[in-house]
């Protein structure tokens, strides 16, 4: 079952671990380098949602293309959000639940269309770099926008809809059936509370929704810049 | 006559003095309890004076900058990064809207 997870739970490591630390950060540090110079591929079935995201956020990180702020990477293959400190370093993550169609764009004018009009097919959750900033949408919930012309925001999971299930799909272990929403990033209301919100209290900190199928690079141009 | 000119000018000189000595004694401050006090009429956005309605975004000149890279889900443009990101976390709150749920 997947649930939210925290560095600081991890059990502390044995003492022939911690002799391999240096080693064990050099090579971590490598790869990373390896990766930003070379640009990342898009999500290879055979790595993990998690090694994405923490590669993809130290990329980020030595591009500079952070500002030095903390930030959230979106993995939408694997359904998760991860949050990472201004240093990289992963502060905690979640699944989510996200747009029920596959795609990597919204459709221009959607973020002012009745729900009601949109179509099952344009039901997506845009990927990207994104400013978020808090705000509040019509039912007077603070919510996190992600972009606001398009209406897309992070807020707490909403199970207004018992046909939908959203609990249920959050706490289900596959990532496939945690594409619901009309576009929004669902979040456990107790991550959302506990991270989410303070994080993005202060506007303009990046939240990057990971591509699911146009190539990383051409959604994150730093990536490209990075491997020349 | 003299005396009275005399003990006149010692008195005010006193007061002068007592009016300097009380002003020294008390530095201005930078961080008033109320703003409004110490720094006159502000416009809360930023924004000049009399221009009711007025949001930074639209008086200030040439103070904000782009994001490094873009999120527009129909446009992908690569402008530079930033290194200002203290622009945009003064601007106001956007209106409340209706979120895709």
């Amino acid at each position: 079952m997947p649930t939210a997870t925290e560095p600081g739970a991890r059990p502390p490591a044995s003492p022939r671990a911690k002799r391999a630390a240096p080693f064990t950060a050099v090579s971590f540090a490598g790869v990373v380098l390896a990766a930003a110079l070379t640009g990342l591929p898009p999500q290879p079935a055979s790595a993990g949602p998690r090694p994405v995201a923490e590669q993809f956020a130290q990329a980020a990180v030595a591009a500079g293309d952070n500002l030095s702020q903390p930030f959230a990477v979106i993995d939408k293959t694997a359904a998760r959000l991860y949050l990472f400190d201004r240093d990289g370093h992963l502060v905690a993550s979640s699944p989510v639940l996200l747009g029920l169609a596959r795609g990597d764009d919204s459709v221009p004018g959607i973020g002012s269309r009745p729900m009601a009009d949109i179509r099952t097919e344009e039901r997506t959750t845009p990927a990207g770099r994104f400013p978020a900033e808090p705000g509040t949408n019509t039912a007077g919930e603070d919510i996190t926008w992600i972009d606001y012309d398009a209406a897309i925001s992070m807020h707490r999971v909403r199970a207004t809809n018992p046909a939908e299930r959203r609990l249920q799909r959050l706490a289900s272990p596959t990532a496939s059936d945690n594409r619901i929403s009309y576009g929004c990033i669902n979040v456990p209301a107790a991550f959302y509370d506990r991270h989410v919100k303070p994080m993005f209290a202060s506007r303009g900190r990046a939240v990057y929704v990971l591509p699911e199928v146009a190539p990383l690079d051409a959604r994150f141009p730093f990536l490209r810049v990075s491997g020349n | 006559m003299t005396l009275s000119r005399l003990s006149t000018l010692l008195a005010s000189g006193t007061l002068v003095l007592a009016g300097a000595a009380f002003a020294q004694g008390n530095p201005p401050t930078t961080a008033p309890a109320n703003p409004a006090t110490g720094a006159g009429q502000q416009s809360p956005t930023g924004g000049p004076m009399g221009t009711t309605g007025t949001t930074p975004q639209n008086t200030q000149s040439g103070t904000t900058t782009p994001a490094p890279s873009t999120g527009s889900s129909s446009t992908m443009s690569t402008p530079a990064p930033s290194s200002d990101a203290t622009t945009m976390a003064a601007s106001q709150p956007r209106p409340a809207r209706a979120d895709r749920n």
